[in-house]
C-alpha cells in the first residue's frame, strides 16, 4: 500500500501528537512477506499503544506466531482520538502497524480482553477498520474475529461481535487454531466458508463459538442459561493450560518500543498462577495452578532478552513474585550477572511481609521513594472474609522495615464495598493508615531524619467477578460507594496521609460488564455510537453517555451490578469452565461468612478446588531443583 | 578512549524526538556489546554526549555523538557493531577516535546546514526563486518571537543567518541554509522559513505556500575564522 503509506507519513502522522504509536518499525518488529505465508493474523489491543506494548501476552503471541514460517502476525492498537479524527475526515481505514494494511485484508483478528472498560475500543477498532460490528454481518470474505484473555471467561456482552473466544493460555492453543484456519483455506483456494470453519474450530478444546449457543430467558426476561444450538457443540468449554512453564514459549526478542511505554523494561515471567485464594480476586482463580519456571532457565532467558533488547531493567513478573520458591537465589544471581552492565531489577508486586521488604531492599540499590502493599481491608474480620491472610502485625512489621530501611513513603491499597463490610471496617482503614504513619514518624525521628513519612491510601471499589467465590455478591450502589468514599475521607485527618479513590461509576460499569449477559451488547453498541471510547481513561470517560445508552436500549444496569444472585440462578458464564468447581466457589463463599480462612495449597493441604483433578495439571514448585 | 561518531536519522526515524532518539541509541549501544562507560554515583547513567538535538519530523545525515569506551577499539568495528543492532532509520556513517579535542561536541559546534523543501501552489522560474532569496537577504534584520523559561522575547536572527540559497524545483522552493548554532547564538531552520515566507508573502500572498514542508539537516560544523571543519576533522 504505497499510497496509504505516503498519505499517512506525509499528511496524517505529522498532525497527531504521538506518531511513534503508529509506525510499526520498532526494533524486533517482524515484517513478513505477505505472499509467502498461508495465514495472516492481526493482534488487536483495545487500548493505546503504550498500554498494549507493556503487555507480556502480546509479546508472547506475536513471537509464537511469527516464529512459524506459514503464519504472520501484525499489530493494531486503539487509535487515540486525534488519529481517529484524521482517519475519519480522510476516510482512511484503520491499518496494521507492520504493513499498513486495512484490517479487512487479514484472515483473522485477535483481541485481548484484559479489562471490561476497553470494550468500546473493540467496536471502534472494527468500525474504523471498515468491518461490520456484528459477527453475523461479517461474511466469508471478512476476517474471523477472535478474542481471549481474562474477560473471555464471561464474554457474553461481546457475544454478538466476536466470532469465537479462546479460554485459557493463548500460547497453548493459538497454533492449533491457526492450523485449522490455514488447512480450511488451503483446500478452498484461500477462501473460507465461515460457518464451516467455525464448526472446525469449535472442536478445539478451549474454543467457544457463541453463535452455536442460545441464551434463554423467562417471561420476565430473567436469564435462564445458555443452550447448545449447533449440533455437536460442547455443552461446556474448558480452558487451556500450559502444564510446564519451562516448556512454554518465551519471547527472547520482544519488540523494543521507541516511545516510553507503561512498563518500559524486560519482563521475566517467574511463575504463573496464585493460590493464596483471595476471594475477590479473579486472577487467582483463572490462572490456577501455580507453575514456576526454573531458576536456571530464567537466567538464560534474562541473558537472551537483555542481549536482544538493550533494556536497562529486568522485571521479575508474576501475580506474586515474593511467592516464587527460588526468589532469593534468583534475585542474587540476576543482580550479580547484570550489575556490571548497569541493568537494574524490579519487583512488580510485594506481599505484605518483611521478607518482601528485604527483597525490595536488595533490588533497589538506588533508593526510590516508596513501596506499595495491599492489605485490601481495614479489619482482621474483613480480611478473614476475603481470605487475605495478612494480619495487622504483618503490616506493622512491613511498615517498620520500610521506614527503617530508609524509604519515606508507603502506599496501601484497600477496597471499599466488600461483602459484609460495615463502618467499623472503614474506620479500620483510617486507623491502620494512622498507625503506620505514626510508626513512620517515630522511626524517622529515632534515625535523626528530617524527612516526614507519607502514607498513601488508595481505595478502589469491590467489583464482583465471575468465577470467584464472590460472583453471587451484589456491588454496593454508586451512591453508597460514594458515601463510603466521603466517610473515609472525613476519617482520614492526618497531614501525612494522602487519600485517593477510584470513580465509583467506572467500578459500577466494570461490574455490569463483568457479570452481564448477551443483551448487554446492545447497550455497548449504543454507547459506542454515542461516542464512548477509552472508558478506562478518566479524561475520556463519559458516564452520562452510558446512562443514555442504557436508557435507549431498555437495560437496567443496576439489576446486573447491584442485585445479589442465588445459588439457583443460572449464571451467564456457567458453560465456561476454568477448572475450579462451582461447588468449591460456593463453599469458599460460605466460609467467608463464617470468617473461616482457606490455606494456600502450596503450603497447606489441598482444598480440592478441582483444577488439578479435572485438568490433569499440578502445582509445580522449583524449590530444591 | 573516546569515539566521535557521525550518524544519520532517516525517513523511518523522523518522528523520533531527541529524547526518543537518546533512548533508542542507548538501547542499541547496549545491544552492540561494547565496553560502555557509566557515570559514578547512586544512579549511574550511560556516558554519551550528543552534539545537538534534532526536532521531531526533521531528518539528518550529519549528526554526531561522543562515546567513551573502556579500552581501545577500532572505530570501524564499533561502527559495524552498532549498525548491526540499530533500529530502522538510524545509521552510523563514520567514526574517528577523539585525540585532540577536549571540549564537548556541543561546545564547539557553531554551524548547521539544512536543506528545506517548501511546496508551492504554483510553479516558479529559477530567476524568481533567486529574486526571492535576494529580497530575504536584503533585510538588515528580522526578529522572531521565542518562548523561553523567562517568557517571550524578540530575537533578531539575521546576524545568525550565514548563507541562504534557493532553487525552483517541481512546484517546490528548495532552500539551502547555513545558520549559527550552539551556545553563542542559535537560529532554527523553522525561523528562517518564517522569514522567507514572511518576506515573499508580501508580494505573492499567503496562498502561494503549500503544506508539508520538509527539513533535512545536512550537517553540523565547526567554523573557525573563515574555515569550516566537520566534527570528525576536529577530533
Amino acid at each position: 500500500m504505497p499510497q496509504l503509506k505516503q498519505v499517512l507519513e506525509e499528511e496524517v502522522l505529522p498532525k497527531v501528537r504521538k506518531p511513534l504509536r503508529y509506525l510499526g518499525n520498532e526494533y524486533n518488529a517482524v515484517r513478513k512477506d505477505w505472499q509467502a505465508v498461508k495465514l495472516r493474523s492481526l493482534f488487536a489491543f483495545p487500548d493505546v499503544y503504550e498500554v498494549g506494548m507493556s503487555h507480556l501476552g502480546l509479546q508472547i503471541l506475536y513471537g509464537v506466531v511469527n516464529a512459524e514460517p506459514d503464519y504472520l502476525m501484525e499489530r493494531v492498537f486503539a487509535p487515540w482520538p486525534d488519529l481517529e479524527q484524521e482517519l475519519r475526515t480522510r476516510a482512511i481505514p484503520l491499518f496494521s502497524l507492520e504493513s499498513l494494511r486495512p484490517l479487512a485484508d487479514f484472515d483473522c483478528l485477535g483481541f485481548t480482553l484484559q479489562y471490561e472498560m476497553s470494550y468500546t475500543n473493540i467496536l471502534n477498532i472494527l468500525a474504523l477498520g471498515g468491518l461490520p460490528l456484528r459477527a453475523q454481518e461479517r461474511g466469508n470474505e471478512a476476517p474471523l474475529v477472535m478474542a481471549g484473555g481474562p474477560c473471555a471467561y464471561n464474554p457474553e456482552p461481546l457475544a454478538e461481535f466476536i466470532d469465537f473466544f479462546v479460554l485459557g493460555e493463548g500460547e497453548e492453543v493459538i497454533l492449533e487454531v491457526f492450523a485449522v484456519m490455514a488447512a480450511h483455506r488451503a483446500i478452498r483456494q484461500g477462501k473460507q466458508d465461515k460457518k464451516e470453519v467455525l464448526k472446525e474450530l469449535a472442536r478445539i478444546r478451549g474454543v467457544y463459538v457463541p453463535s452455536f449457543y442460545e441464551a434463554l430467558y423467562d417471561e420476565q426476561g430473567k436469564f435462564q442459561g445458555v443452550k447448545v444450538k449447533e449440533p455437536g457443540a460442547a455443552p461446556r468449554i474448558v480452558k487451556r493450560v500450559v502444564r510446564d512453564l519451562d516448556q512454554a514459549y518465551f519471547p527472547a526478542r520482544p519488540i523494543v518500543p521507541y516511545l516510553e511505554v507503561v512498563h518500559d523494561r524486560m519482563m521475566l515471567e517467574v511463575l504463573r498462577g496464585c493460590t493464596r485464594g483471595c476471594r475477590f480476586c479473579q486472577a487467582g482463580f483463572l490462572y490456577r495452578p501455580v507453575r514456576e519456571r526454573s531458576k536456571d532457565l530464567l537466567l538464560q532467558q534474562a541473558e537472551k532478552i537483555s542481549e536482544h533488547t538493550g533494556h536497562q531493567e529486568i522485571s521479575l513478573t508474576s501475580l506474586s513474585t515474593s511467592d516464587y520458591t527460588c526468589v532469593e537465589p534468583l534475585l542474587q544471581e540476576v543482580l550479580n550477572r547484570f550489575e556490571g552492565k548497569n541493568i537494574g531489577v524490579s519487583l512488580p508486586s510485594l506481599r505484605v511481609d518483611s521478607f518482601s521488604v528485604n527483597l525490595a531492599k536488595e533490588v533497589q540499590r538506588v533508593r526510590k521513594t516508596g513501596l506499595t502493599f495491599a492489605p485490601e481491608a481495614g479489619t482482621q474480620r474483613l480480611r478473614d472474609v476475603i481470605n487475605k491472610n495478612v494480619t495487622e502485625e504483618n503490616l506493622m512489621e512491613v511498615a517498620e522495615a520500610v521506614f527503617q530501611e530508609g524509604w519515606t513513603q508507603i502506599k496501601l491499597y484497600f477496597m471499599l464495598g466488600l461483602p459484609t463490610e460495615t463502618l467499623a471496617d472503614l474506620d479500620g482503614i483510617a486507623a491502620l493508615a494512622a498507625k503506620v504513619l505514626l510508626r513512620g514518624r517515630e522511626i524517622l525521628r529515632e534515625k535523626g531524619s528530617k524527612q516526614r513519612p507519607t502514607v498513601t491510601v488508595s481505595v478502589s471499589s469491590f467489583v464482583p467477578k465471575p468465577h470467584t467465590p464472590f460472583q453471587w455478591e451484589p456491588q454496593d450502589s454508586i451512591a453508597l460507594l460514594q458515601e463510603k468514599q466521603k466517610y473515609l475521607r472525613n476519617r482520614i485527618r492526618e497531614k501525612g496521609i494522602v487519600y485517593h479513590y477510584h470513580e465509583a461509576e467506572v467500578s459500577f460499569l466494570e461490574a455490569v460488564f463483568a457479570k452481564g449477559d448477551r443483551r448487554l451488547g446492545q447497550a455497548l453498541e449504543e454507547a459506542w455510537r454515542l461516542g464512548c471510547r477509552f472508558d478506562g481513561w478518566s479524561e475520556h470517560f463519559r458516564y452520562e453517555l452510558w446512562r443514555e445508552a442504557f436508557r435507549k436500549t431498555g437495560i437496567v444496569p443496576e439489576e446486573i451490578a447491584n442485585q445479589p444472585l442465588t445459588y439457583q440462578d443460572a449464571l451467564p458464564w456457567d458453560h465456561l469452565d476454568t477448572g475450579v468447581k462451582k461447588e468449591y466457589l460456593r463453599r469458599e463463599r460460605e466460609k467467608a461468612y463464617e470468617l473461616a480462612t482457606t490455606g494456600d495449597c502450596r503450603f497447606a493441604p489441598c482444598s480440592v478446588c478441582g483444577i488439578c483433578q479435572d485438568l490433569d495439571v499440578d502445582t509445580r514448585l522449583r524449590k530444591g531443583e | 578512549m573516546r569515539l566521535c561518531l557521525q550518524y544519520s536519522k532517516e525517513e523511518e526515524a523522523r518522528f523520533l524526538s531527541h529524547l526518543d532518539l537518546m533512548r533508542a541509541m542507548e538501547r542499541a549501544l547496549r545491544r552492540a556489546q561494547l565496553p560502555l562507560v557509566f557515570s559514578e554515583g547512586f544512579n549511574p547513567h550511560l556516558c554519551v554526549s550528543y552534539a545537538s538535538a534534532l526536532a521531531v519530523g526533521v531528518t539528518s545525515e550529519g549528526e554526531y555523538l561522543d562515546l567513551p569506551l573502556k579500552g581501545d577499539w577500532p572505530a570501524e568495528e564499533a561502527v559495524q557493531r552498532i549498525n548491526a543492532v540499530l533500529p530502522a532509520g538510524l545509521k552510523m556513517v563514520a567514526a574517528v577516535p577523539v585525540t585532540q579535542r577536549r571540549e564537548s561536541l556541543m561546545a564547539i559546534i557553531n554551524l548547521a546546514r539544512y536543506r528545506v523543501e517548501i511546496p508551492l501552489r504554483q510553479a516558479i522560474e529559477q530567476k524568481e526563486a533567486e529574486e526571492m532569496i535576494a529580497q530575504v537577504l536584503a533585510r538588515p534584520a528580522y526578529s522572531v518571537l521565542r518562548r523561553g523559561k523567562k517568557g517571550e522575547r524578540q530575537v533578531d536572527i539575521r546576524p545568525g543567518l550565514w548563507q541562504l540559497q534557493g532553487w525552483a524545483e517541481n512546484n517546490k522552493l528548495i532552500l539551502h541554509i547555513a545558520v549559527q548554532t550552539g551556545s553563542q547564538g542559535n537560529v532554527k531552520p523553522e525561523e528562517v522559513i518564517e522569514m522567507v515566507k514572511d518576506t515573499v508573502s508580501f508580494s505573492r500572498g499567503e496562498n502561494f505556500w503549500g503544506e508539508n514542508i520538509r527539513i533535512h539537516r545536512l550537517g553540523l560544523y565547526i567554523r573557525e575564522n573563515d574555515k569550516i571543519y566537520s566534527p570528525l576533522e576536529r577530533a
